[in-house]
């Protein structure tokens, strides 16, 4: 009975600070740009909407173009961080103690709901969602039972083509089988973040441990989102320095690479049925243009050289002969006193 | 012991501290003008397709014997070494007395996707060489090369050396083979034929997103998360803006550099086994005989010490020192640490070398 009171008490304060949190915030907004921050259920409400919040009144005062990219960066990184917080919040107003807890708690903190969807097709967002996202747990075993199904697409793409659109038919199975391909990679790639994220989680648990002592212990939630972040990175250079990390990276890279060229292939017969210029023949005469530069840089580099070394030649002919030296007369006097006399030989000869 | 004991309402005011941030940036970001880059005037003395060579104008006349040559690297834009007033490796130098010229390579477009190393090393840089000896009145310069503009400096020197005085690099890359070594690791499963007949000239943004990856929660959130404690300062708000304006204006690689320098050098590591052949003629860094600083960083991410150390054991020279700077990749330039120590160390150990 005492506990449930104390618990109840807890949970009160909770509340209560959250209110507090969101008055404070709407307080602050309004001083710095008379805006105001949605009022509605501040008990319920994400910590990280302060700042979805902060991104609208952003957007509506026009920020500069050159600091919205700044800013959208700012806010993909700092919603994890807000949830972090509040899911750290959360757990210490528990008076949860347990490592596991704190990790579980952590791991759910970066899986919060309301994600921004358009990051999903951002391969670097994508593998952050899964380094740090607790669904990635099962996603070997997943991989795993998609295989029979891929087979069957790809055998299918075996089928002999046949008949007058044989070539256009056998273009769109090269095409097919190399997006099939791709895809293999990208799930073998995303099986090694998700390793990478499962180490992550691991070394997060032992550098943990390591604060037990009196004086390490971790104290803000934004030391802890360090140690956190220490233990992701060290968790994914190990996977990332791995030799099989190095196999299927190289393989990702040139399983999209045929994927595009398959691409430009059907690009190019439509250019070529349309009458319009290819990427082959622009690349073709931009190769002669640039072969042609350089010859032509090397003839006048040599030119330049060839009319030094007559000069100099001249200049030492005109001093063997007893004349003025070739730099201390116009040109055109030289020449025609080099044509007056007759030919001598130089040292050089 | 817990190894975590957070009180609640710590947690609490740390959201709300940030949450101040954030409504005060509502006021700063409005404040801050488009961030500028560039903290010394210059001049253009050479100019060569998209490639462009400046003289950067000290406050006083320079009192070195021989210029500095500054050779980046093609993947990012040059103004680092100058980024602003108070983290600027030229203004720095030109204080000391240096005459510093630089290379600024440009945004390769589709017209330089035929651009070879050859073109590069033994065209724009030979060339600019030149220019440079011949506006600054001298027979030999010194050259400093950055990064992957370090590797074609120990090229350039290993074909060229008598155009040089003194070589100087800087986080540059000499075995590429080094377990450490994440890029390299990387490239190394790539089909690179495939990937420029593909793409012709590399994209900037693909460039960026595989360095991104090289520690994606540092720099693709933690760095952002810090930025929260800034957002009311308007001076700190600028540097960071500054310094994500150069980060990601970044250039296009021309495709046929792009796929030598892949296979020669991450691939092949040729300039530690052997073999390297630019424009068809041997490279070997034995050939260096011309003093050379080694300068890198202990905590670089991209370039790691391991890959830039062993210099010293393949260059012919006797004259060989090598400076391990405290910080990382960017740091060697931007950081208080590197104004303070990496220019004087450059301008003392040229003053005992330069005649």
């Amino acid at each position: 009975m005492a506990k449930d009171h104390g618990a109840t008490r807890t949970l009160e304060d909770w509340q209560k600070t959250s209110r507090q949190y969101w008055e404070a915030w709407s307080d602050a907004t309004r001083k710095a740009f008379g805006g105001t921050a949605d009022a509605t259920s501040p008990d319920q409400m994400p910590w990280h909407e302060g700042l979805e919040q902060w991104s609208r009144m952003f957007d509506a005062g026009k920020a500069q173009n050159a600091q919205s990219e700044t800013v959208e960066r700012l806010l993909a990184g700092a919603r994890s961080y807000f949830a972090l917080l509040q899911s750290m919040a959360d757990q210490s107003s528990q008076g949860n103690a347990d490592p596991q807890a704190w990790t579980e708690s952590l791991r759910n903190a970066f899986n919060f709901p309301g994600a921004d969807a358009a990051l999903v097709d951002n391969p670097l967002a994508r593998a952050m969602r899964e380094l740090s996202g607790s669904g990635a747990k099962g996603f070997e075993q997943m991989m795993e039972g998609l295989q029979p199904a891929l087979r069957e697409v790809r055998a299918m793409l075996d089928l002999p083509a046949f008949g007058y659109a044989r070539e256009h038919q056998e273009q769109h199975q090269r095409m097919a089988k190399a997006w099939l391909d791709y895809q293999q990679e990208t799930n073998r790639y995303n099986t090694l973040i998700a390793r990478a994220s499962k180490r992550a989680f691991e070394l997060f648990e032992d550098k943990l441990a390591e604060r037990g002592e009196p004086g390490r212990q971790v104290d803000s939630v934004r030391g802890l989102y360090d140690l956190w972040v220490d233990a992701a990175e060290d968790g994914y250079a190990e996977v990332a320095l791995s030799d099989e990390f190095r196999e299927v990276y190289g393989a990702l890279v040139n399983a999209q690479m045929r994927v595009r060229q398959a691409m430009q292939k059907e690009v190019e017969k439509i250019s070529n049925d349309l009458g319009m210029p290819t990427r082959t023949e622009i690349d073709s005469i931009g190769k002669r243009v640039h072969e042609l530069h350089r010859a032509s840089r090397n003839r006048a580099e040599d030119d330049a050289a060839l009319r030094a070394e007559i000069a100099a030649l001249r200049a030492e002919v005109e001093q063997l002969t007893g004349t003025r030296p070739i730099a201390a007369q116009p040109q055109g006097a030289s020449i025609r006193k080099r044509a007056t006399k007759p030919a001598t030989k130089s040292s050089k000869e | 012991m817990d190894p975590i004991r957070i009180d609640p309402k710590r947690a609490l005011d740390e959201a709300l501290r940030a949450q101040q941030k954030l409504a005060a940036s509502l006021r700063t970001l409005r404040q801050v003008e488009d961030v500028d880059y560039g903290a010394t005037d210059k001049e253009e003395i050479y100019r060569e397709d998209k490639v462009v060579v400046y003289r950067y104008k000290g406050k006083g006349k320079p009192t070195a014997k021989a210029p500095i040559l500054i050779c980046y690297a093609l993947v990012n834009r040059p103004y680092m070494v100058d980024l602003q007033d108070d983290r600027s490796l030229v203004k720095n130098l030109l204080a000391l007395g240096e005459d510093v010229y630089i290379i600024d390579w440009g945004y390769p477009d589709g017209g330089d996707r035929w651009l070879t190393l050859d073109d590069y090393i033994n065209g724009y840089i030979r060339r600019s060489v030149d220019a440079v000896a011949k506006h600054a009145g001298v027979k030999k310069i010194n050259l400093l090369g950055i990064c992957q503009g370090g590797a074609f400096s120990l090229c350039f020197t290993a074909l060229h050396q008598e155009k040089l005085q003194n070589l100087i690099t800087m986080v540059t890359p000499v075995d590429f083979h080094t377990r450490d070594n994440m890029l390299s690791h990387w490239t190394r499963g790539m089909d690179v034929d495939l990937f420029v007949d593909t793409l012709g000239n590399v994209p900037a943004d693909l460039m960026n997103w595989c360095y991104l990856t090289l520690k994606p929660v540092r720099l693709n959130q933690q760095k952002y998360v810090a930025m929260l404690d800034i957002l009311d300062d308007k001076v700190e708000l600028e540097n960071f803006l500054r310094m994500e304006k150069w980060i990601f204006d970044s250039p296009d690689q021309a495709g046929e550099a792009f796929r030598e320098f892949i296979k020669d050098f991450y691939q092949g590591n040729k300039l530690v086994t052997g073999g390297l052949k630019i424009g068809g003629k041997d490279v070997s860094l034995k050939n260096i005989t011309l003093p050379v600083l080694n300068i890198f960083a202990e905590q670089d991410h991209l370039v790691p010490p391991s890959a830039a150390r062993p210099l010293g054991d393949h260059v012919g020279t006797k004259d060989y020192t090598q400076l391990a700077f405290k910080g990382g990749h960017i740091g060697i330039y931007v950081s208080g640490r590197a104004q303070r120590e990496v220019p004087p160390a450059i301008h003392e150990w040229l003053a005992k070398r330069t005649r």
